[in-house]
């Protein structure tokens, strides 16, 4: 097992149960100890960051203050390597991964700031030291667990499953991080080591509005009707994201898209996990994909029907 | 403030090295060259230079023209320069002194997903901040329509924070109370502040009541499709989950505003 301390981040409580769900089911199955940092607190995303910065500063310390007193409490001290991995902070939000990275960014830029910051967090008892690093769970998997430790553990490749991924944005700006900014590849490698087939995706690292969506609604329906279009066109049967953001716009907004543009796009929106958790076999029922709006039903039936298919080839031989 | 003067500088041959790239170090590190930025047409580089008295310009032009790879140096413009509080305003904030070195390219503009809902560009905007039209750049839409999709970050040539500066620049509209007609993303933004300071989390349901209430109730109608999915598929919690530190959140708010707020 690999532990780290796990930040769910306010959607896994509330619009991306989901995420959470499959999360927890395929971590143990990828040797991932995912301990959660206790009493964290939300991290104060874009609007507090747009409202006032060194209390939106304040707020995401007190998270990384909490995970660096951690690093001490996480279970079976001696299975965790030594070295840096004990302070990573893992997210599977690509909001909060961005904006604690910010908070990090900015307080080691600007020292005066960080002090700032600190006199804050020691009227809380709390003290931020600069040791933490927040990492994406995406990236943990991609980069720690490892595309060939995943592709030698699938039970049920997804085969013929097309399959479009999408980046969204924040996951790989502002700052360049373990995968190429302007032309991220990495999701599409982990749909081919499930068996599944990356489609092309233009749009792939292009906005979805994200929290426009509840003033600008109009104008977000758009970004999500050019994201859907491109999918569809290039023949998806469904998109991965990684961001809770990111699946509810596309999957709880799509029929006003189909109302709003005259189209008929059913496509389920899936969360990377549950696509990983489909491969391994995990029951569709523990990866919350109950919880996904657009149904992806037919697209399991599809799963399933190949499956048999092929194991009937096998015992015809 | 002292004065500004703009030289035009048209290059001879150079032997060796970077030319052009070494010319401009050769140059900046004039004390009196504050910037220097290659042009195309008839001369190849202009210099802006700082100086006390308006003579000094002509000092300058003849310690450049006295570089063997200098063809002609053309005094262009010697004007003092304009006190400009916007812009210092802007680049005192962190990520905000990037200002300066915008070359206007519009790589901003022609990045961002919502620049045809915007009142002016990216690249207008730094424009204006430069031009030091506070009143025009803070009562803009444009800050609030950013999604923070950071792709004009990522692609600037010139490391320009402009999705900082956005963020930045919602900062200084709110704290002088100057607001944009018909947009609402600030109110969703106290709504959303609104329910961490309240229970360390956010709670989506007390959140976008709170911003209906506060905006347009009845826009609400038209996401009730939607918030009614997001029930029935279990996306929506009833009740708000209080963290057990509300309490150190609120002494961080408290602490944070004691200190200034806002830097």
């Amino acid at each position: 097992m690999r532990y780290y301390s796990y930040y769910p981040g306010c959607c896994e409580e509330g619009t991306a149960v989901g995420y959470g769900m499959s999360t927890q089911a395929i971590s143990h199955a990828l040797g991932l100890g995912l301990v959660e940092l206790e009493d964290w607190n939300c991290c104060g995303a874009t609007p507090y960051g747009s409202a006032d910065l060194l209390e939106s500063l304040g707020i995401a310390a007190r998270n990384l203050a909490l995970a660096e007193k951690a690093r001490f409490t996480v279970p079976d001290e001696k299975d965790i390597p030594e070295g840096k991995a004990r302070l990573d902070l893992v997210t599977c939000c690509s909001c909060c991964y961005n904006t604690l990275n910010r908070a990090i960014s900015l307080l080691g830029q600007y020292p005066e700031l960080k002090s700032q910051v600190n006199e804050c967090l020691a009227a809380a008892g709390l003290e931020y030291k600069g040791r933490v690093r927040v990492r994406h769970l995406f990236e943990v998997i991609y980069n720690d667990i490892g595309l060939d430790f995943i592709e030698a553990n699938v039970v049920s490749p997804l085969t013929e499953l097309k399959v479009a991924s999408y980046y969204g944005c924040q996951m790989v700006r502002p700052e360049p991080g373990f995968d190429n900014p302007n032309n991220p590849q990495s999701l599409d490698r982990l749909v081919a080591s499930l068996g599944a087939e990356p489609v092309p995706y233009p749009l792939k690292d292009r906005c979805c509005g994200g929290s426009l969506i509840i003033p600008e609604l109009d104008l977000t329906l758009g970004l999500i009707h050019q994201l859907l279009e491109s999918a569809a066109t290039n023949g998806a049967q469904c998109i991965i994201t990684v961001c809770p953001l990111c699946q509810t716009n596309l999957d709880a907004y799509q029929s006003k898209v189909n109302s709003k543009f005259k189209t008929s796009y059913n496509l389920p929106i899936l969360f990377f996990s549950q696509l990983i958790g489909l491969a391994l076999a995990i029951a569709p029922e523990s990866l919350g994909l109950s919880t996904n709006i657009v149904s992806a039903n037919q697209m399991l039936d599809q799963i399933s029907m190949r499956k048999s298919y092929a194991m009937q080839g096998a015992e015809n031989g | 403030m002292g004065i500004s003067a703009y030289l035009m500088i048209k290059m001879g041959k150079i032997d060796g090295g970077d030319g052009q790239r070494d010319a401009i170090r050769e140059l900046e590190a004039m004390p009196e060259v504050a910037t220097v930025e290659p042009v195309s047409g008839q001369y190849d580089l202009v210099v802006e230079a700082t100086v006390d008295v308006p003579a000094r310009a002509r000092v300058i032009a003849k310690e450049i023209q006295a570089k063997k790879w200098v063809e002609r140096v053309h005094v262009l413009k010697v004007e003092p320069a304009e006190p400009n509080p916007f812009l210092d305003e802007v680049c005192s904030l962190p990520g905000g002194e990037c200002v300066r070195w915008c070359m206007q390219c519009g790589m901003c503009s022609a990045s961002c997903p919502n620049v045809n809902q915007m009142d002016y560009s990216p690249r207008k905007i730094i424009a204006m901040i430069r031009a030091g039209r506070r009143y025009d750049v803070l009562t803009s839409n444009t800050m609030w329509t950013c999604a923070s999709c950071y792709l004009c970050t990522a692609r600037c040539p010139k490391d320009v924070k402009i999705t900082e500066l956005m963020h930045s620049l919602e900062r200084l509209a709110a704290r002088h109370s100057l607001r944009c007609e018909g947009v609402s993303t600030p109110a969703m933004y106290k709504a959303f502040i609104n329910s961490i300071k309240n229970n360390g989390r956010v709670f989506e349901m007390g959140m976008m009541i709170r911003f209906y209430l506060t905006t347009n109730p009845l826009s609400a109608f038209r996401m009730l499709p939607v918030a009614l999915q997001l029930l029935l598929h279990r996306r929506l919690a009833i009740m708000p989950k209080r963290i057990k530190g509300v309490e150190q959140i609120k002494a961080i708010v408290q602490r944070a505003q004691a200190l200034g707020g806002e830097r």
